[in-house]
């Protein structure tokens, strides 16, 4: 009985071990077979298991889409940012398209007006909606002087009227004070191509026997030395020929959209040169 | 000192916005008059012999930066300051609807007064079609943006204590 007062802790270790191992090695060969004491658990936990484990489950899931979620909202705000940063890009991309197809029609008409140019970008209108004139970014420092024609990729813009060191003002053809010699293209008919408002121009002084039909296009005629010659006005959208009086009139629409001009070139030379 | 600021800053911030931004944004007939507002203000508010060469001054601006003569507004905005002024000492100055009620018939004289110099003055032949069919639009957004006004802090206050 000593032996086992004093050894009994290490006695019951070592043959709770070595059951435990007997136990394992009894179990090697059989496996694949469960013994009645597996069956057992098995069948006392099975009731228990599948809640459990549907409810885990479920913790699971509302777990894994908590962190998905916050996956995606997190690609989400990068993504915007992404689209944010390509539609800013597209945008600039559509920009320098457009400003490169304009630019290039610029420098063919550049190209096709025989005197020196310089260009300008449209930077301001007219303060009030009565009088139609333009603002551009170049004045007396970048050669532009007074009596200077102005064209745009389509036609003509009109002249520059008051120039300062950095700034010049055009009159717009369609200004009511604006008026250039001018030629129907086809029938060389003469007129003085007058603004009228409203973004039209008329052609005055042309005689009642002179041929002009609507669709025909108006150049300049290149009398006066302002405006080259040829260069295109309009076209004749109203031809009206009253029973009485000398003149026909005859109203035009300009080649150059105004209201969207942002480059112009400033032709330069001067009526008396 | 900071008056004088305030204002030149206004009358810059009203040249540029009437000149380069509102066009983007605005077909010319919807163009604000806002150098006329702020005259109106100035007729309304300021006293008088400030007030003359500023209206002369805000004139000329807008002819630097509109048509081809230089003087014409000038002169207009004298005689609609000069008006204002002969009636302003008997009106309830400070009223909101006043003020725009102001703006809409100097918006007129303006008109009227230009149409008439520019006919007496210039071959423009013509230009009292297109200025007549511009008259409305551009009488009711001079007025809108001088409704606006009330609506800006300073408003309340005289000229003289800004």
């Amino acid at each position: 009985m000593d032996f086992f007062k004093r050894y009994g802790v290490i006695v019951v270790t070592i043959a709770g071990i070595l059951a435990a191992l007997i136990f394992y090695s009894l179990n090697i060969p059989r496996k694949q077979h469960a013994n009645a004491l597996e069956r057992g658990v098995m069948m006392a936990f099975a009731p228990i298991l599948a809640p459990f484990s549907q409810a885990g489950g479920f913790v699971e899931d509302v777990w894994d889409n908590y962190l998905n979620l916050v996956d995606v909202r997190r690609e989400n705000l990068k993504l915007r940012d992404e689209i944010k940063g390509l539609n800013g890009r597209l945008v600039t991309a559509a920009e320098t398209q457009m400003a490169n197809q304009r630019l290039t029609r610029l420098l063919d008409m550049k190209s096709s007006v025989k005197s020196s140019t310089v260009a300008a970008a449209v930077i301001g209108e007219d303060g009030t909606s009565w009088f139609r004139t333009l603002v551009i970014d170049r004045g007396a420092s970048g050669g532009v002087a007074e009596g200077m024609a102005v064209v745009a990729a389509d036609g003509v813009v009109g002249q520059v009227v008051k120039v300062a060191a950095n700034t010049s003002r055009v009159l717009l053809l369609t200004d009511h004070a604006s008026g250039i010699a001018a030629t129907i293209q086809r029938s060389r008919a003469r007129g003085v191509v007058k603004g009228r408002g409203e973004g039209l121009c008329s052609l005055e002084f042309t005689t009642r026997e002179e041929d002009v039909k609507v669709g025909d296009a108006v150049v300049t005629s290149g009398i006066g030395g302002v405006f080259l010659k040829g260069l295109p006005i309009g076209e004749v959208t109203m031809v009206k020929r009253g029973q009485y009086g000398i003149f026909q009139t005859v109203s035009i629409r300009p080649a150059v959209n105004i209201a969207h001009l942002e480059e112009v070139l400033v032709v330069q030379r001067l009526p008396h040169d | 000192m900071i008056r004088w600021i305030a204002l030149v800053s206004a009358i810059a911030a009203a040249l540029v916005l009437q000149s380069t931004v509102l066009p983007i944004f605005l077909a010319s007939s919807f163009k604000p008059d806002l150098l006329l507002v702020l005259m109106v203000f100035i007729a309304l508010r300021g006293s008088f012999h400030e007030g003359l060469p500023l209206a002369w001054l805000l004139g000329l601006f807008k002819d630097v930066f509109s048509g081809l003569y230089l003087g014409l507004n000038a002169f207009s905005f004298v005689v609609i300051f000069l008006t204002i002024k002969s009636v302003s000492e008997r009106l309830y100055a400070e009223s909101g609807t006043l003020f725009v009620i102001s703006v809409g018939l100097a918006s007129l004289a303006c008109f009227s007064l230009n149409l008439l110099l520019l006919i007496l003055f210039t071959s423009t032949p013509g230009i009292a079609y297109s200025m007549g069919a511009d008259l409305i639009p551009h009488l009711l957004v001079t007025s809108f943006a001088a409704s606006l006004a009330p609506l800006l802090p300073w408003f309340e206050r005289p000229l003289d204590a800004l």
